[in-house]
């Protein structure tokens, strides 16, 4: 982690969080559009909820955070969400044809592509504030891969579930970067749009 | 007894369930299978199993409704003969995956694919100390069935397809979570046709087919796989069904294959007659000119060169489209024939194969190319006479960069070239000018075309007009016409951007010949007959016509009535040419009597439009004037005018009379003017003022005069008196007693009594009811009209003793107290009262300075007679003082200073 140090809030800096802040909130907007995408493809219906297991694994959110920790924190689950919609796309498979599969594809690349201008984007914010970066390394995750018993359900759910991940932590990015900004209220977390979701799992 | 180890084997996938057990005396048993944890029996029938002479075992097999893992399944079996049956073996049990060891929640089957309309059993098994929610196929939910503890089952009948991705079937917790889910996939299996083989190349095979019916599988794991003759068709994919070999067989079978089947199709041919050729590549053009053109192109095989071939060369140039066959063995060079000069086009090829034609090959990539520019062609062109001697030299537009025009006079031997652009069309001419030909070329980068020529008529032949129902015309034969004639005709009344028609027509004889066009009926045309030959074109006739002759469309224009003296000359203008419809024959002019018209003259000169209506008496008349041709009269045009000789004549008149005195006014004043002198001299000379002796002071109370009785005037007028003869004489006093009053009887001058009073100034302006008898003797005066002075002087009259009730005379109060006998005052004036006066000078008195004298009659009196006086004022000294003049009126005061010469 970035340790303790003060941010100091240059001018740049500050057009540097708002920016990406406004870049998480509009990919967040992208994820919602590329969950209801899916759920319209599976028939999925919206009052079903997936399990409270989550794929990414951050540390505890906790008060006594320095704004850079929370950043780092971001920044890791983030990573995480990039792994993971990779790993989606590589083994989901382009079936069928027509217009809701084109848009359907074309909204995944649109996330994935967002997703990596906001990774830089924190990045960035980053290596300001802690002048060298030594980034979280990926944790060890078992499911990271996915099903490997060729299950065609347990592929969707997984992707599934890695679509609602995508959903919570650029909503999660978009808050946490507001409330950095200089502009914004106190950095918290705020809860997803009100979905039921369990207890996260740290590991 | 039954051998008791039964033996229980599972497909899973087949949903089968193969029961082994060892009996070799039976053939028929008792089958009971039930669910293990309910002890619910699922199916208990008797089965034939015959011994397997190999191993001495019996197996039976068992298909369940409900995948196998659902739940434990507890299996036992007896032998059955006839009624005999033996003790039932021992339980197997297939132990299901809902065993609490198993502790994950599943969901059976998974991943299954069926043809559509079958029908599913999908159980969920919750996970261990979760509790189930619903299921759900696609978004809707189902009904289920427990079939454990921990197992709940569906059965879906009759599925439909799926989507690409599959269906899903969903279990979830009370919570609505996601437990658990299975995706089946329901489709149809393949059944393609239409499979048809060709060559391309004449050496290998390229197979095509329709995909037919969609299998709603999708996926690697599930599409439809195809081979050709044992072959993978790996290419063939989506929409594009075809495969190829590398060699003709002759013979072609397609394997189509998914989950659900295979399906087989199969063709077969003659290398000969499946040749389709491929679309020509590199198209040249090697030569390119300005009406031809060749194109090249290559063929991707060298087998071609052996091959008969047929082509298309379809070539497009602006909107135009054709297409052009060719043939021959490797065709590979064509030419184009009939192009335009300086014309882009498109061209693109095809080819079949001529011999057993099967099908066209593709068309080739499109070439472009432009040809060469030639110079123009001759131009098309007409001299069109448009009026007797103007004319139009018309040229039919073309593809050109202009026009040059020669006119051309050989008489002069003279010669006048113009340069025209490409936009013109036309030139005017005049045929009265010099030139008598006109040659047209066009011109363009690449050159000039040949002349074209037209030859300007000098002597135009006679109108000669015709009409009918249709337009016959006819000529006699012209000597010159060795190209036979042309015939022109337009409208006649158009004037702008006129279509002229025109059409040759080869007779040499007399001719007659009608022509059929799009004519109207009511317009009128103009043909113009041509001689053609070839040197020249000689206008010979002209003639105009009318299909149908129409009343006229509307009157005579500009209809004017103008008086002259007891005649009306009326005059209109002709009716327009449009509005003519027929040939105007004449006029008729009518005179207008309420609805009756009465016909005054019928003109039958069309070109006369004027007309004179002679020797009317005074009153308003109406005319109406009508053209009419073969077809009858128009609706007629009306107009009015009003005979009245003496209204100007009587104005005038009256105006000269009254300039005339102006004049004469004018003059008489201003001669007055320069002699006023003289004037004031004649009239009014001046009269002395009297001298009053003593003081004359203005005392209230009553004066008392007494006159003298000699000195008292009156003149008397007589109505037989002679006017010439008029002149003052002194009235004897007992004459006048004698003839006047009776009652006036004393020798002693009556003593007069005057009320002196001071006259202020503001009631002397005011014209107060001082109708005294002395007014009233003056008004009498001057009503009588006569020039007599009427010094009546200061009366005694007993009248106004009577009246006043007293013996003092007070005209202050005479009107008031005598009203009822005004008139009287001039009689009694005819009889002077007994009196004398004292001091007494009237001429002074036509300055008013009396509050007694009303301005209006008195200055009247003193103004228009000068001569006249009369005064029934007191004949008091003459009072100079300043106050005094104020009290003239202004309008005598002008006048005496107009006289007097002060300002």
């Amino acid at each position: 982690m970035a340790g303790t140090r003060t941010r100091r809030g240059t001018g740049s800096e500050q057009s540097r969080t708002a920016r990406a802040a406004a870049l998480a909130e509009q990919l967040h907007h992208e994820c919602t559009l590329l969950l209801d995408l899916y759920r319209k493809k599976e028939t999925f219906a919206k009052e079903l909820t997936v399990s409270g297991d989550h794929l990414v694994t951050v540390p505890p959110l906790s008060s006594q955070l320095l704004p850079n920790d929370m950043l780092w924190r971001l920044y890791s689950a983030l990573q995480q969400c990039r792994n993971l919609l990779e790993r989606a796309i590589g083994r989901e498979e382009v079936v069928g044809n027509g217009e809701d599969r084109a848009q359907y594809e074309n909204q995944k690349k649109t996330v994935r592509d967002r997703l990596g201008h906001l990774l830089e984007s924190t990045r960035l914010l980053l290596a300001d504030g802690a002048g060298t970066a030594a980034f979280t390394p990926e944790p060890k995750n078992t499911e990271i891969d996915g099903p490997v018993n060729g299950s065609p359900f347990a592929l969707k759910l997984w992707i599934y579930r890695i679509f609602n991940e995508l959903e919570h932590w650029t909503l999660t990015a978009s808050n946490t970067l507001k409330a950095l900004h200089p502009d914004g209220a106190t950095p918290k977390e705020r809860g997803t749009s009100g979905r039921a979701r369990g207890r996260r799992t740290r590991r | 007894g039954l051998d008791r180890q039964v033996r229980l084997d599972a497909d899973t996938e087949a949903q089968k369930l193969l029961v082994t057990w060892e009996d070799g005396r039976a053939s028929t048993f008792d089958v009971e299978i039930l669910r293990t944890e309910l002890m619910e029996i699922v199916f208990n029938e008797t089965v034939v199993a015959t011994e397997d002479q190999s191993t001495g075992k019996h197996q039976w097999n068992w298909t369940s409704p409900v995948p196998l893992e659902c739940t434990s399944l507890s299996v036992k079996v007896r032998s059955r003969d006839g009624q005999d049956v033996s003790e039932w073996s021992s339980q197997q049990i297939l132990p299901g995956l809902d065993l609490p060891d198993n502790t994950d929640s599943q969901m059976y089957p998974e991943g299954k694919t069926v043809p559509v309309g079958s029908n599913m059993t999908f159980c969920c098994i919750v996970k261990e100390g979760q509790q189930f929610g619903s299921l759900l196929y696609k978004d809707t939910l189902v009904k289920e069935t427990m079939l454990s503890r921990r197992t709940y089952a569906t059965t879906m009948t009759n599925q439909g397809p799926s989507n690409p991705s599959g269906t899903n079937v969903v279990c979830s917790d009370e919570k609505k979570m996601i437990i658990t889910g299975a995706v089946v996939f329901v489709g149809y299996p393949p059944m393609p046709s239409d499979l048809v083989c060709e060559t391309h190349d004449l050496i290998s095979v390229d197979c095509q087919w329709s995909k037919g019916r969609e299998t709603y599988l999708f996926g690697m794991a599930r599409q439809t796989y195809y081979t050709l003759n044992g072959r993978n068709c790996s290419k063939a994919r989506d929409s594009n069904m075809r495969c190829g070999l590398e060699q003709w067989d002759g013979n072609w079978t397609l394997v189509a294959r998914n989950l659900l089947g295979e399906f087989r199709l199969t063709d077969a041919a003659e290398l000969g007659h499946r040749v389709r050729p491929v679309a020509p590549v590199n198209l040249t053009t090697p030569e390119v000119y300005s009406w031809n053109a060749s194109v090249g192109w290559l063929w991707k095989y060298n087998g071609y060169e052996r091959l008969s071939l047929i082509c298309q060369v379809q070539r497009t140039s602006h909107s135009n489209s054709s297409t052009q066959t060719y043939t021959g063995y490797g065709l590979n060079t064509v030419v184009l024939k009939d192009l335009q000069p300086d014309e882009k086009y498109n061209v693109k090829v095809r080819c079949g194969s001529q011999k057993n034609f099967w099908k066209w090959g593709e068309w080739s990539l499109p070439l472009s190319f432009q040809t060469k520019m030639d110079r123009p062609v001759a131009p098309d062109i007409w001299l069109w006479m448009d009026s007797d001697n103007l004319g139009r030299v018309l040229w039919k537009v073309s593809t050109t960069s202009g026009y040059e025009v020669t006119l051309w006079s050989p008489e002069e031997n003279s010669q006048q070239t113009l340069t025209l652009p490409q936009s013109m069309y036309s030139l005017p001419i005049n045929v009265t000018d010099r030139w008598s030909k006109v040659t047209v070329t066009a011109r363009n980068p690449a050159g000039v075309s040949l002349p074209a020529n037209v030859v300007i008529p000098r002597h135009l032949p006679g109108k000669n007009g015709g009409k009918g129902s249709g337009f016959p015309l006819s000529w006699v034969a012209h000597a010159n016409a060795s190209c036979g004639y042309v015939v022109d005709w337009y409208n006649t009344s158009c004037t702008h951007d006129c279509n002229v028609e025109w059409t040759r027509v080869c007779v040499s004889i007399n001719a007659f010949f009608s022509f059929a066009g799009n004519f109207f009926a009511g317009v009128r045309y103009t043909f113009s007959l041509y001689a053609c030959s070839s040197e020249s074109t000689v206008l010979l006739e002209r003639w105009h016509g009318y299909m149908q002759e129409l009343v006229p469309s509307r009157t005579v224009p500009r209809l004017s009535p103008n008086q002259e003296g007891s005649d009306v000359q009326l005059t209109w203008d002709q009716i327009p040419l449009e509005h003519q419809r027929g040939f105007i024959l004449g006029y008729t002019v009518y005179l207008t009597n309420a609805s009756h018209l009465t016909l005054l003259a019928n003109i039958t000169d069309p070109q006369l439009t004027n007309h004179t209506v002679k020797n009317l008496v005074l009153g308003s008349y109406k005319f109406t004037v009508k053209a009419y041709n073969a077809a009858g009269e128009d609706g007629g045009a009306t107009v009015s005018i009003s005979l009245d000789p003496y209204t100007y004549w009587l104005i005038m008149e009256i105006l000269v009379a009254l300039g005339t005195m102006t004049c004469l006014l004018i003059i008489i004043t201003i001669a007055c003017y320069r002699k006023r002198k003289w004037v004031k001299k004649a009239f009014y000379p001046d009269i002395p003022e009297p001298k009053l002796p003593g003081e004359w002071g203005i005392t209230q109370g009553t004066l008392d005069v007494k006159p003298s009785p000699h000195s008292m005037v009156h003149i008397v007028e007589d109505s037989v008196w002679d006017s010439s003869k008029e002149a003052l004489v002194t009235v004897p006093e007992e004459d006048e007693e004698g003839t006047g009053d009776e009652e006036a009887d004393t020798d002693e001058p009556a003593s007069l009594r005057y009320y002196n009073q001071v006259v202020e100034e503001g009631s002397s302006s005011r014209g107060r009811p001082h109708a005294s008898d002395s007014s009233a003797s003056s008004t009498g005066s001057m009503d009588s009209g006569h020039t007599d002075v009427t010094y009546t002087g200061i009366q005694t009259s007993p009248d106004a003793s009577q009246c006043a009730g007293g013996g003092g005379y007070r005209p202050q109060m005479q009107s008031a107290s005598c009203p009822e006998d005004p008139q009287t005052g001039p009689e009694e004036h005819l009889q002077p009262p007994v009196g004398s006066f004292g001091g007494y000078q009237p001429q002074c008195s036509w300055k008013q300075d009396s509050p007694e004298a009303d301005g209006g009659g008195l200055d009247q009196a003193c103004l228009g007679s000068p001569t006249s006086v009369t005064s029934s004022q007191f004949l008091l000294p003459y009072d100079t003082s300043e106050e005094g003049k104020e009290h003239q009126s202004s309008a005598s005061t002008w006048f005496h200073n107009l006289l007097t010469g002060k300002p």
